[in-house]
C-alpha cells in the first residue's frame, strides 16, 4: 500500500512540474528587438557589407568535396547586379574550349540578401560562369569513364547562409549542401582578369608534375607525403605508412596567395587549413602556434638523386672556374673538327650504379655522347659532393684526349661540396649548385 | 499521517494551481512584428524595367507575383535546379502575357484570369530531372494557385517547335490543371482510355503507339489528369498540320519489333524481303517509306531506295490496327468533352481560344514584345 502511495506522490510531483513548465510564458527579454526586425536588420547589414568599399570580393568556392575549389571575383552593386569573374576549365568548357583549358569568363547577373532562417546570399539569376556548378546537366567527362550525372551535375550551391563577418572576411555556408566557404574583400581597383590570371599562374607554379611527391612537414618531425598536387586533389598519407590502405584524398583550392583545404584537417594532432605561399616557394600554414608547418618537396639532395630524373646543365648559367672550363671546352671542341657542345646532362645509370655526366657533341649532323661516371655523396640536407670515378664510355676517352678541358671541368667539379638552392622549395625543377668554398663557382641544372 | 496528508494537499494545490494557470493564461495579440513592405520600385535598380512591367501587367492586374529571381526555397529541394537568366525571364514574361493572359482576356473576358488565374508564376532555369526514370519536369501546377515553368535557360526563341513544346504548351497545360483543380471535369473523360494508362513506363512508349490508343502525347498516357491537360494544351497550341499528324498517327495500326521489350520501337509499316511474302515480315520506319499516287488515284507505298532481286521496288504494307481502339475518335471525343466542359463550366470557347493562340504564336515579333519592358522609363 505504502508503495502505491509513493508512486501516487511521485506522479503528482511530476504532473505539477509538467504543468508548471507548460504554464511558463516566454517573458524574458533576451533581445532588444523582435525576431523579424533583427532578421531584416541583419539582411540590410550584410547587403551593406557586400556593397561597401567598391563591393569587390574573392569567393573560395567549392561545389563538393570531390572536386578542387575555384576562385571567383565578385563585384556587388547596390542596384542588385553582381559581376562574377572566374578562370577555370569548366568555364573553358562553357566557352567551347577543351576541357582542360582554364578560361576566363565574366558575366553580370543578379544577387540579393534574402531572409530565410537567417540572412541568405542568393545569386538568383543564372550566371553561366558561376551557376554551372549548380546546373543539373550531365558533366562532360574528363576521363574515359563517362558517367551520367544528369539530374545532379556538380551539386554546387548558389545560395549561401551568411554566418559571420569579421576582418573583411565573410564566412558563408552553402544552403543546400552545407559546405563552409569564405569570401574575402578585395581592393575595388583590382582588375578581375589580371587577378584571375595571377591565381591561375599561382596554381601553375605550385605543384609540378615532374616532382612526384611533396611533403607536409610537421613540428614533431613527421612528414606526410602528398601526391597528385597538380590536380588539387591531394592524396596524403604519413611517411612510412602503407599508401594503399592509409592514403586519403583531400580537395584544395589555390588562391591568390596560397592554398587552402576545404575544411580544417588534423594530422598527428596538428590542425591545418590555410597555407600561404612564401618567397622561397614553400607553403607555410597560417595561424600555427605549435611551430611552423610547411609543404615542400623533399630535401634538395634527395630530389636531385631521384634515379628517374635527367637534369640538364644550363651552360648559360655557370660561374667562376666552371664557366671558364666550359668556355675552354667549347673552344677546344670547335678546334676539334668544328664540333659543338649541344647539351650537358646528368642522369643515373642503374646498370653501373653510378651517375653520368653526359656531353652531347654535335659533329656533322650527328651527336656523340662522351660520358664520365661519378658517385654522389650527400653531405648535409642541402649539400652534395660529386666524386668522379675516373671512368667513362669509349667516346669519353677519345674526346678527353682531343679536348683537355673535359678533364679540366671534371677536376673543377670533383670532390667539391656544393650548396644546393632552388627558386621553389615546392617544385624544385631548377637547382643551383654553389661551391661551398668559393661561391663564384656555380652551375644550374633544370629538370 | 497528518504530515503526509499536508504534502498531498500542497502538491494537489500546486498541481491544480499550475493547471489552472495554464488553462487560464491568455496572451493578448500585440501589433504585428512584420514591417510594412514598401512596394514602390527603385528606378536605379538593375531590374527596374522588368519589375515595373511585372507589377503593372501581372501584380496590379491579376494579383499575380511573377517570380523570376528564383528563391530555392520556393522549389522542391529534392531537385537540383538553377535560376533563369534575366534575359530569358524578360522574354518569357512578355510571351506569357501575349500568348496566355491576353488571349484569355480577349476570349474569356478580363475577369476570368483575375478570378481563376494562378497567383504565382515561378520561372526556373533548368528542368527538374528524375534520374531514375529518365524523365524531366518542364511545368508544374500546385494547389490551383502556383505554376512553375522550368527549362527557361534552354529557350531558343526562334525555334517555334521548341518554344511550343516546352513553354507555350506548358502554360496551357498547367493552367488546365488549375482549372480542373478548381472545378472537376466530367468523369466520362476518364472512361475513354481506361485500362490503357501507364504511370510507370509512359516515357518508354512511342508517339504513334499512344496516339493509336487515343492519347495526344506519351505523357498524356500516364494518367487521367495529365491526359486531360495534355489534350487541351495540345489542341490549343498545335498547328493544324501538327494536329492532323497526331490524328493520322492515331488512325494507324502499330506494332513493335519486340513485344516483350517496352522500350522497343513501334512501326506502322512493314515489308517482305525481296517481295517474298513467304518470308518473315520486317518493320520499317515511316521515314523510309516512299508514297506514290498513280494516274488512277491509287496509293502505292515502297521501301525507299531498295529493289528486289529482279529490280522491282519493294512494296510496303500498313501494319494492321489490332488494338481494337479507334484512336482518332478517342482523341476527338476527349477534345469534345473538354470543349463542352470549358463552355458550360467556364464559359470559355476552346476553339476561339485555339484560333487566337494560333494567330498570335505564328505572328509574334519578340523584338516588339521585348519593347514592352525595355521601353519602360
Amino acid at each position: 500500500m505504502k508503495k502505491y502511495f509513493n508512486i501516487f506522490l511521485l506522479a503528482l510531483v511530476a504532473l505539477s512540474s509538467v504543468t508548471l513548465v507548460s504554464c511558463k510564458n516566454e517573458t524574458d527579454e533576451i533581445f532588444d528587438e523582435d525576431a523579424i526586425t533583427r532578421l531584416e536588420n541583419a539582411r540590410d547589414d550584410f547587403a551593406d557589407i557586400l556593397t561597401d568599399k567598391g563591393g569587390k570580393w574573392q569567393m573560395e568556392y567549392y561545389a563538393n568535396s570531390n572536386e578542387p575549389g575555384y576562385v571567383y571575383v565578385m563585384t556587388f552593386k547596390e542596384d542588385g547586379s553582381v559581376t562574377i569573374a572566374g578562370k577555370n576549365e569548366w568555364i573553358g568548357y562553357v566557352e567551347g574550349e577543351s576541357l582542360k583549358v582554364p578560361t576566363f569568363g565574366s558575366q553580370t547577373s543578379l544577387w540579393d540578401v534574402i531572409t530565410d532562417n537567417g540572412p541568405v546570399l542568393s545569386f538568383n539569376s543564372f550566371n553561366k560562369y558561376f551557376h554551372l556548378f549548380a546546373d543539373p546537366e550531365d558533366i562532360p567527362s574528363m576521363s574515359d569513364e563517362d558517367t551520367d550525372e544528369t539530374g545532379y551535375g556538380h551539386e554546387g550551391d548558389y545560395e549561401f547562409d551568411l554566418m559571420k563577418y569579421s576582418g573583411d572576411t565573410l564566412y558563408i555556408t552553402g544552403k543546400k549542401y552545407g559546405i563552409d566557404m569564405i569570401m574575402t574583400r578585395l581592393d575595388a581597383g583590382i582588375d578581375d582578369h589580371v587577378y584571375m590570371d595571377e591565381v591561375v599562374a599561382m596554381a601553375d607554379s605550385f605543384f609540378n608534375a615532374k616532382i612526384p611527391q611533396v611533403y607536409m612537414n610537421l613540428p614533431n618531425g613527421t612528414r606526410w607525403i602528398i601526391k597528385n598536387g597538380a590536380t588539387s586533389l591531394l592524396k596524403m598519407f604519413r611517411e612510412g605508412d602503407d599508401e594503399i590502405s592509409t592514403a586519403v584524398t583531400h580537395n584544395v583550392i589555390i588562391t591568390h596567395d596560397g592554398l587552402s583545404f576545404m575544411n580544417p584537417l588534423t594530422f598527428d594532432g596538428y590542425t591545418v587549413q590555410h597555407f600561404i605561399r612564401q618567397a622561397d616557394g614553400s607553403l607555410l600554414c597560417r595561424n600555427q602556434n605549435d611551430g611552423p608547418i610547411t609543404i615542400t618537396a623533399d630535401n634538395l639532395n634527395n630530389v636531385f638523386t631521384i634515379p628517374t630524373f635527367t637534369w640538364k646543365v644550363d651552360t648559360t648559367q655557370v660561374g667562376g672556374q666552371i664557366a671558364a672550363q666550359f668556355n675552354t671546352l667549347k673552344t677546344e671542341l670547335n678546334a676539334y673538327g668544328k664540333r659543338k657542345l649541344q647539351s650537358v646532362q646528368i642522369t643515373y645509370d642503374a646498370t653501373l650504379n653510378c651517375y653520368s655526366l653526359i656531353f652531347g657533341c654535335l659533329y656533322q649532323k650527328k651527336t656523340f655522347y662522351p660520358t664520365f661516371y661519378f658517385k654522389v655523396e650527400k653531405v648535409g640536407e642541402e649539400q652534395i659532393k660529386f666524386n668522379f670515378t675516373g671512368e667513362g664510355n669509349d667516346a669519353s676517352t677519345v674526346y678527353a684526349d682531343k679536348c683537355p678541358a673535359f678533364h679540366g671541368l671534371i677536376n673543377a667539379m670533383n670532390g667539391v661540396t656544393y650548396n644546393l638552392s632552388t627558386s621553389s622549395l615546392l617544385a624544385p625543377v631548377d637547382m643551383k649548385f654553389i661551391d661551398s668554398g668559393t661561391s663564384a663557382n656555380y652551375f644550374v641544372c633544370r629538370l | 499521517m497528518k504530515k503526509i496528508k499536508f504534502y498531498i494537499s500542497a502538491l494537489l494545490l500546486v498541481a491544480v494551481g499550475a493547471m489552472s494557470l495554464s488553462s487560464c493564461s491568455e496572451d493578448k495579440l500585440g501589433e504585428t512584428i512584420f514591417p510594412d513592405v514598401d512596394e514602390s520600385l527603385d528606378p536605379s535598380s538593375y531590374t527596374y524595367q522588368l519589375d515595373k512591367f511585372l507589377m503593372e501587367n501581372y501584380l496590379k492586374k491579376y494579383n499575380l507575383t511573377f517570380l523570376y529571381k528564383m528563391p530555392d526555397v520556393s522549389t522542391n529541394m529534392n531537385y537540383n535546379l538553377v535560376p533563369a537568366t534575366y534575359e530569358n525571364s524578360i522574354d518569357l514574361a512578355v510571351l506569357c502575357k501575349h500568348l496566355w493572359f491576353d488571349v484569355y482576356d480577349k476570349v474569356a473576358g478580363e475577369d476570368f484570369l483575375k478570378t481563376y488565374g494562378p497567383r504565382i508564376i515561378l520561372l526556373i532555369g533548368s528542368p527538374a530531372y528524375n534520374p531514375t526514370s529518365g524523365t524531366e519536369i518542364v511545368g508544374l501546377a500546385e494547389g490551383g494557385i502556383k505554376i512553375s515553368l522550368f527549362k527557361v535557360n534552354a529557350m531558343r526563341i526562334n525555334d517555334f517547335n521548341m518554344m511550343n513544346e516546352y513553354y507555350f504548351k506548358t502554360m496551357h497545360h498547367e493552367f488546365a490543371h488549375i482549372l480542373h483543380q478548381t472545378k472537376t471535369y466530367p468523369n466520362q473523360f476518364n472512361t475513354i482510355s481506361i485500362g490503357h494508362y501507364d504511370s510507370n513506363n509512359w516515357q518508354d512508349r512511342s508517339e504513334g503507339q499512344v496516339a493509336s490508343l487515343g492519347f495526344v502525347t506519351t505523357y498524356a498516357s500516364s494518367e487521367f489528369r495529365e491526359d486531360f491537360a495534355e489534350t487541351i494544351a495540345n489542341y490549343i497550341v498545335k498547328t493544324d498540320e501538327q494536329w492532323e499528324h497526331i490524328l493520322d498517327l492515331a488512325s494507324r495500326g502499330w506494332a513493335s519489333g519486340d513485344e516483350d521489350d517496352v522500350t522497343s520501337q513501334f512501326f506502322c509499316y512493314y515489308y517482305y524481303p525481296n517481295n517474298d511474302v513467304t518470308q518473315d515480315l520486317v518493320y520499317v520506319s515511316e521515314y523510309n517509306v516512299f508514297i506514290e499516287e498513280d494516274e488512277e488515284g491509287n496509293i502505292h507505298k515502297y521501301w525507299r531506295n531498295n529493289v528486289d532481286s529482279e529490280g522491282n521496288r519493294i512494296l510496303v504494307y500498313d501494319v494492321e490496327d489490332k488494338d481494337g481502339i479507334d484512336g482518332r475518335q478517342a482523341i476527338l471525343d476527349k477534345v469534345n468533352i473538354a470543349r463542352e466542359w470549358l463552355k458550360t463550366d467556364w464559359n470559355v470557347d476552346l476553339d476561339a481560344l485555339r484560333d487566337e493562340v494560333q494567330t498570335r504564336q505564328l505572328n509574334y515579333d519578340i523584338n516588339q514584345l521585348r519593347k514592352l519592358v525595355t521601353d519602360i522609363k
